[in-house]
This record gives C-alpha cells, structure tokens and sequence, in this order.
C-alpha cells in the first residue's frame, strides 16, 4: 500500500514539481500516470522509492514514511526501472548485471542464481546471459533493465515511459509481461504518455498536468473523455474515436478490445442487410 | 563536485559585466588569478574576493559564484590539512602560530584561485568563448573542442545524477563502508557515464560532420567582436591592477612569506 498525503516538491531550482499530490494505491492494483512531459510525473515515481523525499507533506510505502528510510531498504519493495536502460548497465555480463542488485541486497550465492536465472527466463533473455549489455537491441535492454529489477521480485514494480523507442512487436512482449506481473498480484505504477499502450491494460488512470494530479479514475471513464485528456495534451486511444462515430449503428463508445468492435460491427451489419 | 562546476555554467544576463568584451574579461579574470598567486597576504587575498564578489554582484551572478565557492570548500579544508600536517611535521611543532597563518593564507588564496574564473565563464556565451579564443589565433577544432567540453559539462552531471539515482534504486550503497571499498562502489556509477559520454561524442562527431564542419580553412563569425569605449575602459582598469599588483610584489616587496 502506498499513500502520498498532500506532498509538495520542488527541486533546487525553484520548480515546482509536485503541487500537493494525495492518493493511494492498493496492493495488486495496475495505475498508469498520465500527462505531457514535465507533468511530474517522473518526480512521483522517483519519490517512491525515497530518491526524492517530500519538501512538505509525507510518502507512506507499506506504513514506512520515506523521509525515515534509506533508498536500499525501500528498494526492496519498490524496484523503479528509469526510462534509459543505458544508465544502469556496467557489467560484462547479461547475468552479471541481474546479479548485482541481489549481491547488495546480501543474498546467498545460490538465491542469488536461481533468482537471476528465473528472472532472464522471464523477460526471455536467458540465452543472452554471458554476453555484454551493450551488445543487447533496444528492446532487449529494455527488458534487461526490468529483468535487473524482477531479479528481487519487489511487490512495487514501477516503470518510467517503458514503450519510448520500441517497436510494436517489443511493445506487445512488454505488454504480456506487465499482464503475467499483474497476474502475480503485484502493484504496478507505470509512467507513460503512450495512451494506446496504456489503454490496453485497462488501468486505473491517473491525469497529472503541473504537478497536480487533475483526474483519477478507471480506464473506461477517463480514456472516453476526450476534452480531459485533451486538456492535458493527451488523445484518446483510437478504439475510442472509432466507437464514438459508430453511435449510428448503435455501438456504445468504449475500450474493447478491437476484434470485439469488429465482431459487433459485423452484426450491426447484418442486422441492417436482413431488415432491407 | 557538482556545485563546483556549476561555477563554469553560463548564466544569460543584460548586466554591465555580461556586455563588456569577453577578451577584457578574460584579462580581469587572469588580472585576479595572477594577484591571488603572487601574493600569501590574507589581507590582498581579501582584497582579491571582495573584488570577484562585487564584480559577480554587478552582474547577478553572485549565486552561482557562492556556490563555486561552497563546492570548493572541502578541496580548500584538505590544502589547509595537508599543508599544516606537513610544515609542522618537517618543523616538529604542532602549535606554531606561523605554520597556521601560511596554511590558511594557503587554503584561503585557494578560494579567490578558483573562483578567479567563475566571473569570465559565469557571464559569457559558449559562442563569446569560442570568438575570443579565435582572436587569440588558437585554431577552431582546439577551441571548438574546449567549447563543447564546457557546454557538455551540465549535462555530465545531469547524467551523473541520473546513474546514481538508477544505481542506488538496485540497492547500491555509495556513502557505506571504508574509503577502498567506496572508491570500488563508484564503478556502477563511472561505466554508463563514460560509456554515455564516449556515445555522445561519436555522435556529435557524425552531427558535426554532417554540417561539414572544418569544410572551410578559416572560420566566420555571424557577430565580429569589437572593442567599445567601455571595453577600454575596462581593459584599463585590469591592466593598471595587473600592473600594480606586480608592481607591489617585485618592487616594493610588499609580501615577505
């Protein structure tokens, strides 16, 4: 459980990037934080896991005020993936570099391995393990950075805009492996402004725009109001825009999945084929 | 470290000292390190921070100059240590007034050392920069080189900040343990951030040839510099302070160590 109560953060140079932000967030729950770049987004996230401490109000993770705890032994419940996988890597090895969190947190040498093992198995990059980072794709390394963090299976796992620069086939592998930790019943926080990726989760969504937090509510409400998304420089998932402008076949607007629409299109059709 | 060099950062202004000539700043920045180094009087060290600080007061920058000076700070404690350890060892007396007064004059004269050059970067464009070291007929690729490493500075330790948080979000413990084992635990922190940097340049280099740079032998300038009455002016006062403080010290032998 995670609760935020009236924080306020600006950093040194005066920004005001969070501008009395209260929620909370239940064990289990999938929340996609939404708004254009400088929302501040980034800023919560890294505040989870005590990068950041409040300048006035309090974060509260599992009933741990953040301000009263080092990041290492938050990290053990909240694991951030940064949005550049590039700024973590320094191992000579794939496996190595799943390893290392593990080694800090002190685990023996066999948790440690069958940990890194399950973890590169997951995130399908097992038969990467002795080659360098470096060498690894975009969307491999992507995977790898949430591969480092699956490693100490962290009941929190946050993830900073993880779709930037992936391809559609990575985005649906990141996609399926967000659905099986959801599944796992861990909370999930992603930071993201790709509305179709998040749409697809059906997550509770949380607008921010300047620091506020402007709209908190579930997928099916938020992603149909057009003139709230817009306000935070956001449009709606294309399912959206398609369903509004079939009301004359009698097709409510909403987030199916496409093949749904489909499928409901077609019988709109037929409908109308059998009365003519 | 890092607050440091934000002491080197251009900070934009339409103050006196922001329009005055770079190459008359360049001189009144050499004028206060060349007085600062001749002399081990904590009085003309005073003198010498009294006149950086009015100069970065005039032109709004005394922020960024104070904090030049605060990141200096642990560099000028260890010169003070150090050359207090190592006088009253060679002298074996631990209390000796003198060995306190010329460590300190020491350590102190740092401070108007460093913060000597704040003013000259603190006020003028990366472009300023790179003109005045044209006219110094240094050649472009050297000065573009010195340019880009002054203007990619802010970002290195934007980036820094960014590995540490990332690092330390995978439970690494940079302020634990003793001094071997925490130089050993900066290594997760230097690897992406020279790996970064190194990517930076390649690319850089690619961006830069592709505007065909060095294409033609000598360089233009869009905005030519030019000495105004006020630059001369400026240009006087430097060299008469050059002089005088050159002066003192030779002729007069004001300072006697």
């Amino acid at each position: 459980m995670i609760a935020f109560e009236s924080v306020e953060f600006v950093y040194p140079s005066g920004v005001k990037a969070l501008d009395g932000v209260s929620l909370r967030i239940g064990d289990g729950e999938v929340v996609a934080l939404m708004g254009e770049n400088g929302a501040g987004k980034t800023t919560l996230l890294k505040h989870l896991n005590g990068l950041l401490k409040p300048t006035s109000g309090r974060v509260l993770v599992d009933g741990v005020d953040t301000r009263k705890a080092t990041v290492a032994q938050l990290a053990r419940t909240v694991g951030l993936v940064f949005q550049n996988a590039e700024d973590m890597f320094f191992s000579s090895s794939v496996w190595e570099e799943a390893a290392f969190a593990l080694r800090n947190f002190g685990y023996s040498e066999r948790v440690v391995e069958r940990r890194v093992d399950w973890a590169l198995k997951f995130m399908e990059l097992e038969k990467y393990s002795d080659a360098s980072p470096f060498m690894l794709s975009g969307g491999e390394k992507k995977r790898l950075a949430l591969a480092v963090i699956l490693a100490w299976s962290p009941k929190v796992i946050a993830l900073d805009e993880p779709t930037t620069g992936q391809d559609q086939l990575q985005k649906e592998k990141l996609l399926q492996m967000i659905k099986l930790l959801r599944e796992q019943g861990r909370t999930i926080i992603i930071s993201t402004h790709d509305v179709e990726f998040a749409a697809q989760l059906k997550p509770r969504v949380i607008l921010m725009r300047r620091g506020r937090i402007v709209a908190d509510g579930e997928a099916d409400e938020i992603f149909l109001d057009e003139e709230l998304l817009r306000s935070c420089n956001l449009l709606p998932p294309q399912i959206v825009s398609l369903t509004k402008r079939l009301g004359f076949l009698g097709i409510k607007p909403s987030l199916k999945h496409p093949r749904e629409v489909a499928d409901e299109i077609i019988d709109r059709l037929e409908g109308l084929s059998c009365k003519t | 470290m890092a607050t440091l060099l934000q002491g080197l950062q251009f900070q934009p202004g339409a103050s006196v000292i922001h329009r005055l000539d770079p190459r008359v700043k360049l001189l009144i920045s050499t004028t206060l390190l060349i007085t600062s180094l001749l002399y081990l009087e904590v009085a003309v060290t005073s003198l010498v921070i009294a006149v950086e600080l009015i100069l970065s007061a005039i032109s709004g920058t005394a922020k960024r100059w104070a904090k030049t000076v605060y990141g200096a700070l642990p560099l000028v404690i260890l010169i003070f240590l150090m050359n207090y350890l190592v006088r009253s060892f060679s002298e074996g007396s631990y209390c000796d007034p003198s060995i306190i007064y010329v460590s300190f004059a020491t350590a102190y004269r740092l401070i108007a050392f460093l913060a000597s050059f704040s003013i000259f970067f603190l006020t003028t464009t990366p472009e300023e920069l790179g003109m005045t070291l044209t006219k110094l007929r240094i050649p472009y690729t050297y000065s573009f080189a010195f340019i880009s490493a002054i203007r990619f500075t802010p970002i290195l330790a934007e980036e820094l900040q960014t590995i540490m948080d990332a690092q330390r979000s995978r439970g690494l413990e940079l302020d634990r343990g003793n001094p071997i084992k925490r130089v050993r635990r900066y290594i997760p922190v230097l690897v992406p951030l020279i790996v970064n940097a190194l990517r930076r340049s390649y690319e850089l280099a690619e961006a830069m040839e592709v505007k065909c740079f060095g294409a033609s032998e000598k360089r233009t300038f869009l905005r030519e510099l030019r000495m105004k009455p006020r630059d001369y002016a400026g240009l006087a006062a430097a060299l008469l302070s050059l002089a005088l403080a050159i002066y003192a010290r030779f002729f007069l032998e004001l300072n006697l160590p």
